[in-house]
C-alpha cells in the first residue's frame, strides 16, 4: 500500500513557525553573546568568577656566623571584623567580649576592652575593620577557631629577633610591606624577600575555589637565609663594653668594631646611639635618625691613630725606618705657623717607634715631610681614604681629604693630616686601613655577609675581596712590631695591654672640628690588634665627646684590652702572655 | 468517530522499534545502558571532583597551618637558645662569669658543636675541598713505595 503523504495544516505550521522564529531569536542572541560580544562577556565572567590572592614568600632568616638566628619571620594574623555582623547589639556585645578576652592572650598586643572594640568597629564604615595587626600565630588560631561572629583573619608575617636588641643597628628593620628599611634587611632585601606567589582560580558563590575550574598557581619562592660574619657573643660583648665606656666616661656616643684583619670579616659592629627594637617608635621622627649605622655614615677626624698610616707609608716608601731618629723641639713651624705636640712636651731625640709610643705630632710631620705631599696622598688613596670601603651596608660615606686642588688648601693641611687632622674618615675606613698595615699589606673589603643559604639548602660562600696592596709585607711586619712596642713600653704598664694576649695598637684623641677651627669637645679612640704576631682580631674603640676629657689611651684602650681578652678566649685562641698552663 | 490526525505517519504504519514480543532485544538494552551510564558518569565525576576539591582545600589549609607551626617552632628554638636565656639559666644554676681564668691545654676534643641545621654551620675544610677523584682510590691498591 502506498504510504500516505503527510498533509500540513495551519494547526501544525503556525506553532512550528513560532518555534522556528523563537529558535532563530535564541540562536541570534547566542551568536551575539558567544561570538560577537564574546570578549566583553568573557572578561565580565572572569571578573565575577575568578579570584586571585598573593601568596607571601617566606622572608629569609638572618643568622650569625655560627648559624644562630638573629632575625627570622613567623606567621601572624591580621584580625578583621565585619561591621554588618555586629549590627545586632547582643551579638556585638558577646563577640566583642570574646574577642577582647582572646586578644589579651597576646602580650605583644595593646590592651583593648570590649567596649573599645565595639566603638572601633562602629566607627569603621561598611568594609571589614582591621582590629589587630600581627597577632601571634597561636592567639590568631584561637580567635579564628572560636567562630566569633563577624571575625576573620588574614595571614601576615612578623619579624622576630631572638637575641633582642643585640646587633639591631646592623640587622635593621623591615616595614609593614615586609621590605627592608635599614641595615642588612635593606641592603639584602632582594635576597631575603624572595618572590611572592600568586593564585588565580574560579570561585563559586561562596568564594571557594571551584574544583577542576581554572586554577593558575605561581608558588612563592622563599627568600635566602643570610649568614653574617657577625658573632652574636662578640657583638653582645662589644655593645656591653661600649655602653659601659659611654657611661663611665660620660660620652655622648661611640662605636666599637671588631674585625678579623685576615679576611675583612666584621665580627661585631656596635654603635651608640643606635637602633633598639625594644624602644623603637617610628612615629617619633627623632628615632628615624637611629636607623643609620654611624660606623659607616658618620665622619670624624681620627687624630693620632692616623700616625699609623703615616708611619706605614713612610716605612714602605723607605724614607724612614723604626730606628730613624730626629730631634723633637716640641714645636714644628710650617710657613711660620707653629704646630705643637698634643701635650706640649719636648721629647728630644726620638726614633720613629718613639714617635708612635709618645704620639709626637712633630715626628709625624717629620715623616710626612720626608715622604712628600704627592706620595703621602697616593698612600692615603691606596689605603682607601676618600672613598667608601664597599661594605655591604647602606649609606656609607666617602670621607674627606683636603688636597692641593682644593681652594682653601694650605701646606699646613699636609702637616696636620699626618697626625689625623684636616682629614675626615668613617670609623670603618680607619679600621680597614689599619687592618692593611698589620695583615701583610692587603687592603680587604670589609663585609658582613658570609654566606647565602637558599631554600634548597645550597650554600653560597662570600669570598674575601682584596682591593689593593698599599704596603709591602715587610713594611707591614715592621708596623706590627712598632705598634706592639706602643702597647708594651719599657718600664711602664700600658692601660691598653690585654692580660692574656700580646697586642699592638695606637690611640687617638682629636678635637671636634667646627668652621674655622676646633672646639673643646673631643673624640677619644684606640685601634688595637691581638695576638701581636698573628693578629686574629682588630678592634676600634671610639668614644664621642667624653666629658671626663680622658685621652684615647686612658679611656678607649682599656676597653680594647678587656674585649681582646674576652673575645680571644671565646675564639679558643691560645693565650700567649701572662698566666698560661700547659701540660 | 473523530478523525485522528497523524502528522508524521498514518495509523498502522510500520514503527521503527517493534514492541517486544516475548523476547529481549539486547541491542535496546545495551543502548539504554550506554545512555544511562553516559548520563550518570558526569554526575559521578562531578561528585568525586567536588569531594576531591574539598579535600584539596582542607589539605592546603593544613599545609598552611603546618608551615606556620614549623616557623613557630623554629622561632621557639631560636628564643630558647638565645644568649640572654642561656645567661639566665646559667645564673639560675648558680654559675657566674669567670673573673680570673687559667688556661690549660688538653689533648681532648672541644665541646660538641651546636645542634643546628647543617647548612647553617660553617663548612669544615673537608667539605670545602674538591672531592677526591674515584681513580685516586685505585692508586692505594698499587704496591707503590711510600
Amino acid at each position: 500500500m502506498a504510504q500516505q503523504r503527510v498533509q500540513g495544516t495551519r494547526r501544525v505550521w503556525v506553532p512550528a513557525a513560532f518555534f522556528f522564529a523563537f529558535t532563530l531569536v535564541i540562536a541570534a542572541r547566542l551568536v551575539q553573546v558567544q561570538v560577537i560580544e564574546h570578549k566583553a562577556y568573557a572578561e565580565r565572567a572572569a571578573t565575577e568568577l575568578k579570584s586571585g590572592e598573593t601568596r607571601l614568600a617566606r622572608r629569609g632568616a638572618i643568622l650569625d656566623r655560627n648559624g644562630n638566628v638573629l632575625a627570622t619571620s613567623v606567621d601572624t594574623w591580621d584580625i578583621y571584623v565585619s561591621p554588618r555582623s555586629w549590627q545586632d547589639p547582643v551579638n556585638a556585645l558577646q563577640a566583642a567580649d570574646a574577642l577582647a578576652r582572646l586578644l589579651a592572650n597576646d602580650i605583644a598586643q595593646p590592651k583593648v576592652d570590649a567596649s573599645q572594640l565595639r566603638a572601633q568597629v562602629g566607627a569603621g564604615g561598611t568594609g571589614d575593620v582591621l582590629i589587630a595587626r600581627d597577632v601571634s600565630y597561636e592567639t590568631g588560631r584561637l580567635i579564628l577557631g572560636s567562630s566569633i561572629t563577624g571575625v576573620t583573619g588574614i595571614v601576615n608575617s612578623a619579624r622576630i629577633h631572638p637575641e633582642g636588641d643585640t646587633g639591631a643597628s646592623v640587622l635593621g628593620i623591615i616595614g609593614q610591606e615586609n621590605s627592608g628599611l635599614a641595615g642588612i634587611e635593606a641592603q639584602y632585601n632582594s635576597v631575603l624577600q624572595g618572590k611572592p606567589g600568586k593564585a588565580i582560580f574560579e570561585r563559586d558563590t561562596t568564594g571557594d575555589p571551584i574544583p577542576f575550574g581554572e586554577h593558575v598557581v605561581t608558588d612563592p619562592q622563599p627568600g635566602k637565609d643570610i649568614v653574617l660574619t657577625i658573632d652574636r657573643y662578640i657583638q653582645r660583648q662589644a655593645e656591653y663594653w661600649l655602653e659601659k665606656g659611654i657611661k663611665d666616661h660620660r660620652a655622648k656616643g661611640g662605636a666599637i668594631i671588631v674585625m678579623d684583619p685576615r679576611n675583612g670579616e666584621i665580627l661585631a659592629l656596635a654603635s651608640s646611639p643606635g637602633l633598639k627594637y625594644s624602644t623603637l617608635d617610628l612615629s617619633d621622627a627623632a628615632q628615624g635618625d637611629l636607623l643609620r649605622n654611624r660606623t659607616v655614615t658618620d665622619l670624624y677626624e681620627p687624630g693620632s691613630v692616623m700616625k699609623v698610616i703615616t708611619a706605614a707609608a713612610a716605612i714602605d716608601a723607605g724614607v724612614v725606618s723604626p730606628g730613624t731618629t730626629y730631634v723633637d723641639t716640641g714645636i714644628a713651624y710650617i710657613y711660620d705657623i707653629p704646630i705643637k705636640n698634643w701635650d706640649d712636651s719636648v721629647y728630644g731625640t726620638q726614633t720613629m717607634t718613639g714617635v708612635l709610643q709618645h704620639s709626637i705630632n712633630t715626628g709625624a710631620i717629620f715623616m710626612v715631610e720626608k715622604l712628600g705631599q704627592k706620595a703621602f696622598h697616593s698612600y692615603l688613596d691606596a689605603f682607601g681614604f676618600g672613598r667608601p670601603t664597599g661594605i655591604d651596608l647602606n649609606g656609607e660615606s666617602t670621607g674627606i681629604i683636603r688636597r692641593p686642588t682644593d681652594d682653601d688648601w694650605s701646606p699646613v693641611d699636609l702637616a696636620t693630616q699626618s697626625f689625623g687632622q684636616s682629614i675626615s674618615v668613617t670609623p670603618l675606613q680607619m679600621l680597614s686601613a689599619v687592618a692593611a698595615t698589620i695583615n701583610g699589606g692587603r687592603l680587604i673589603k670589609p663585609r658582613l655577609a658570609r654566606a647565602f643559604v637558599g631554600p634548597d639548602g645550597v650554600r653560597e660562600e662570600v669570598r674575601p675581596e682584596i682591593v689593593g696592596e698599599p704596603i709591602s709585607e715587610t713594611a707591614s711586619a715592621t708596623i706590627r712590631q712598632m705598634l706592639y712596642d706602643v702597647v708594651n713600653p719599657e718600664g711602664r704598664t700600658y692601660p691598653g695591654a690585654p692580660v692574656n694576649y700580646t697586642a699592638g695598637g695606637k690611640s687617638g684623641t682629636a678635637n671636634v672640628p667646627i668652621p674655622n677651627g676646633y672646639d673643646d669637645r673631643q673624640v677619644a679612640s684606640f685601634i688595637g690588634f691581638a695576638p701581636a704576631d698573628a693578629p686574629q682580631i682588630l678592634v676600634l674603640v671610639k668614644l664621642d665627646e667624653n666629658n671626663d676629657l680622658m685621652t684615647g689611651t686612658q679611656a678607649a684602650s682599656p676597653i680594647f684590652a678587656k674585649l681582646a681578652d674576652d673575645v680571644l678566649a671565646y675564639l679558643n685562641v691560645r693565650p700567649d702572655s701572662a698566666r698560661y698552663v700547659s701540660r | 468517530m473523530a478523525a485522528i490526525n497523524h502528522p508524521f505517519g498514518a495509523a498502522g504504519r510500520r514503527i521503527l522499534f517493534p514492541a517486544p514480543v516475548g523476547r529481549i532485544n539486547w541491542w535496546v538494552v545495551a543502548a539504554i545502558v550506554v545512555v544511562g551510564v553516559s548520563a550518570t558518569l558526569p554526575v559521578l565525576q562531578n561528585s568525586t571532583a567536588t569531594d576531591d576539591g574539598f579535600a584539596i582545600q582542607r589539605a592546603r589549609a593544613e599545609q598552611v597551618r603546618l608551615n606556620g607551626e614549623i616557623r613557630q617552632l623554629e622561632s621557639d628554638v631560636a628564643r630558647l637558645t638565645s644568649l640572654a636565656r642561656i645567661q639566665r639559666r646559667a645564673l639560675d644554676l648558680g654559675l657566674s662569669p669567670a673573673s680570673s681564668p687559667y688556661f690549660v691545654t688538653v689533648d681532648e676534643p672541644g665541646p660538641a658543636p651546636a645542634k643546628l641545621p647543617a647548612e647553617y654551620l660553617p663548612r669544615t675544610a673537608s667539605e670545602t675541598g674538591s672531592p677526591e677523584p674515584w681513580w685516586q682510590s685505585l692508586i692505594e691498591w698499587l704496591p707503590l713505595p711510600d
